[in-house]
């Protein structure tokens, strides 16, 4: 069994704690000084908040992560475009993009991913979610029906499916349509980027088990997630395929539990929020920016180290971290929780630096 | 007003010259109408590379040389511009890229987003060659359904959301095609560059949309009163509809420090043909499709095909193109001299960008920015010529 740890790439407000909004890192304005007048700033603009991202996973591969995830979030930078220069400029790690399936044609999506598997060594994947917001979606010109939502899922990586994977495919479905379809050539005999689908609902689960390669779940207390993994268990020894479990969960690791507590109480502060914790543990704390975890583990390395080992033996074999700034956590947790935790996972270390 | 030269990028994989069939660049070969994928020097292997890294070095080449960027094609058997893009954007300082695509695949606000990402991302380098394409079974491979006509009306809407959006602030849309209700760009992708848009198509709804959308209006070469035909109804046409629209020409050339040079190069080109080659050739001159443009160039194409002169339609002017790699079929040939020379003439009749191409794309990057592009006057030799007339 192996277990895999994804970074999260911030597609935005990347920076110091909670008061990220007054000092974003990379992002210039012309009417905003980023020093005093009595400072001269060498920059200019010549950097930008491709750049810090470019340095955020450099610092996940050399920290010894296997994968980062680029966040579907209507706010921040566009995930594909994000995706796309960051596996140019990486080595190793898998590139995982989130987005929803009212993105446009599933053709155009799957012949577009065949370039980046082509172009990565295959290292590229799929994080389809769709928001539950009936608002978000139709500002994103997406007016389906709550509960059409799982069927055009399944709909859109069928046919995603079978374009990369033969020729002659022809399918008229409620939402996707093609005609002898299929990519020849030197777009032929690539590997379907691994797909990861999300929810927790019954039907969201049963498009998993019959279509996912990783179901992810939010963060929550691991006597909740409990029902709902062995639910997926149950769909996908059903449907015959096995699907893996994966945790979307955002970390606030110190050397102390003192300080992690210290911390995590200045950043609900800073961020007006009502929970503000008092010893370590799971926390609804939600990290500011994008694509920000439903809670976060609050402790020292050790006691994140144990939560963490405690969903794996539940059955979570893809965990996907984040914490601001992601810079200096994506080394803190690479060093600080990733080889203890996977020596006590029996994991090989992954080689880094 | 100066103009703009543009390289090509070729996604397609190529040969070392017009007279080698197999493609050792890139990563596939057509034989015989089936394409066989050809590794070709790198890539595939376990070395890491793989054909980006060779359509890397032509960008560079490109910027180097003095282009301000290259067209990224869309077809079904090559690389998506949008991928190109988006992971070339770091290694790149200058060159623009130009990408190809149908606005029908993509949501557009989710082209918004991905538009304005790019911008930051390569600092306000993208632009658009808009495509709205043949039609019938071939939009179908696609996942697109729209038929031909409504696809134009498609394209205007498509570009208005994406103005729509870019302007900033919350936007909402009730279209034929697209509802967009309280959209909007978040404030950190606002304020960048929107992407000039080289339009293509050449029937009379294409016209229509590209008098409210386009800067540029592509065409392939044509014979040169044909193409000024072309020209100038297009600038009549959208200046009557409120548009300044600037036209602009792809076109294949074949550049050496002397005309003999050239022609020799062409005919090793036409001599290395096959039988099967040139039926493949009569077949195409033959066929009609969905697309006004390529029905234009089969108009052109000689009754005989036995000699590569059959091929020249003007001084310089050769339209056997298409015989030696896929795409349009007239190019220009000549020394660097009657290169530039035939590019200013173009300009003379109406063109205001061009974008250029030659095999193998790499050292002619180098060979057309050093030796051609030097000579070109542009609209400076219009100038001068009315100077010494008047």
């Amino acid at each position: 069994m192996t277990i895999q740890f994804y970074w999260q790439v911030p597609t935005r407000g990347d920076g110091r704690l909670a008061d990220a909004a007054t000092r974003l890192r990379g992002e210039r304005s012309d009417d905003q000084a980023y020093f005093t007048a009595g400072v001269t700033d060498p920059r200019g603009r010549q950097f930008n908040y491709y750049d810090h991202l470019h340095q955020i996973a450099k610092a996940a591969e050399l920290a010894g992560f296997d994968g980062l995830l680029v966040p579907n979030d209507p706010q921040g930078e566009e995930s594909w475009i994000v995706a796309g220069y960051l596996t140019r400029n990486t080595r190793r790690v898998k590139v995982l993009a989130a987005f929803d399936s009212a993105r446009g044609s599933a053709v155009y999506a799957a012949k577009n991913a065949v370039s980046y598997q082509r172009y990565s060594n295959s290292r590229f994947a799929w994080q389809i979610a769709t928001p539950v917001d009936a608002a978000e979606r139709r500002a994103n010109g997406d007016f389906i029906q709550d509960a059409d939502i799982p069927q055009r899922t399944e709909e859109f990586v069928t046919v995603a499916r079978h374009v990369i994977t033969e020729t002659g495919y022809s399918f008229k479905g409620r939402f996707f349509e093609v005609l002898e379809g299929g990519f020849k050539g030197p777009l032929s005999g690539q590997a379907v980027p691994q797909v990861f689908l999300t929810g927790q609902a019954e039907a969201d689960l049963a498009v998993s088990a019959r279509l996912a390669d990783v179901h992810v779940f939010e963060a929550q207390p691991l006597v909740d997630l409990q029902a709902h993994l062995e639910r997926l268990q149950e769909l996908s020894a059903k449907a015959g395929r096995p699907v893996q479990a994966a945790l979307r969960i955002d970390l606030l690791v110190r050397e102390t539990a003192a300080e992690a507590v210290h911390d995590a109480a200045r950043q609900a502060q800073q961020q007006a929020a009502k929970v503000i914790p008092d010893q370590a543990g799971l926390w609804a704390l939600q990290t500011p920016g994008a694509g920000a975890a439903h809670a976060t583990l609050v402790g020292d390395a050790d006691q994140v180290i144990a939560a963490l080992t405690d969903y794996a033996a539940a059955g979570i074999t893809v965990f996907q971290l984040g914490a601001v700034p992601a810079l200096e956590e994506a080394y803190r947790i690479g060093e600080q929780v990733l080889p203890a935790l996977r020596a006590r996972l029996g994991l090989t270390q992954q080689q880094a630096a | 007003m100066a103009i703009d030269i543009f390289w090509r990028i070729p996604t397609h994989g190529e040969p070392s010259s017009l007279r080698n069939k197999l493609h050792h660049r890139g990563d596939w070969s057509q034989q015989e109408g089936d394409h066989v994928v050809h590794r070709g020097l790198a890539g595939g292997g376990d070395d890491g590379f793989n054909s980006l890294d060779y359509i890397a070095e032509v960008a560079r080449a490109a910027e180097i040389s003095g282009f301000h960027g290259g067209l990224i094609p869309s077809f079904p058997m090559t690389d998506e511009p949008w991928a190109i893009s988006s992971f070339l954007a770091r290694e790149t300082s200058t060159f623009r890229f130009m990408i190809a695509f149908q606005p029908g695949f993509l949501n557009p606000v989710t082209a918004a987003r991905m538009t304005a990402s790019l911008q930051r991302a390569s600092n306000g380098r993208a632009l658009f060659n808009i495509i709205t394409g043949g039609g019938g079974p071939s939009q179908l491979w696609w996942g697109d359904v729209a038929p031909h006509d409504d696809r134009y009306a498609r394209t205007t809407e498509f570009l208005d959301v994406l103005r729509g959006l870019w302007k900033g602030g919350s936007y909402s849309h009730h279209g034929k095609f697209y509802q967009l209700e309280n959209a909007a760009l978040p404030a950190q992708l606002l304020g960048q560059e929107f992407p000039e848009i080289y339009f293509s198509g050449s029937s009379d709804a294409a016209l229509v949309s590209a008098s409210q959308h386009a800067d540029f209006y592509l065409s392939w070469l044509e014979p040169f009163d044909q193409l000024k035909e072309k020209f100038d109804k297009v600038k009549e046409k959208t200046d009557k509809l409120g548009r300044k629209v600037k036209c602009a020409v792809r076109v294949d050339i074949v550049a050496r420090a002397t005309e003999e040079e050239a022609w020799r190069e062409v005919r090793r080109g036409f001599e290395s043909l096959s039988e099967a080659d040139k039926e493949r050739y009569a077949r195409f001159a033959q066929q009609t499709g969905d697309s006004v443009g390529a029905n234009r160039q089969r108009n052109n194409a000689p009754k005989t095909l036995d000699n590569y002169r059959d091929f020249i339609l003007h001084p310089n002017i050769w339209s056997g193109f298409s015989l030696l790699r896929g795409g349009q079929t007239n190019g220009i040939v000549g020394s660097y001299e009657q290169v530039a020379e035939r590019l200013d003439d173009l300009v003379k009749l109406g063109a205001d960008a061009f974008i250029l191409a030659s095999t193998p794309h790499l050292e002619e990057a180098y060979r057309v920015g050093e030796e051609v592009l030097p000579l070109v006057q542009g609209h400076g030799a219009r100038n001068a010529a009315l100077r010494a007339v008047g």
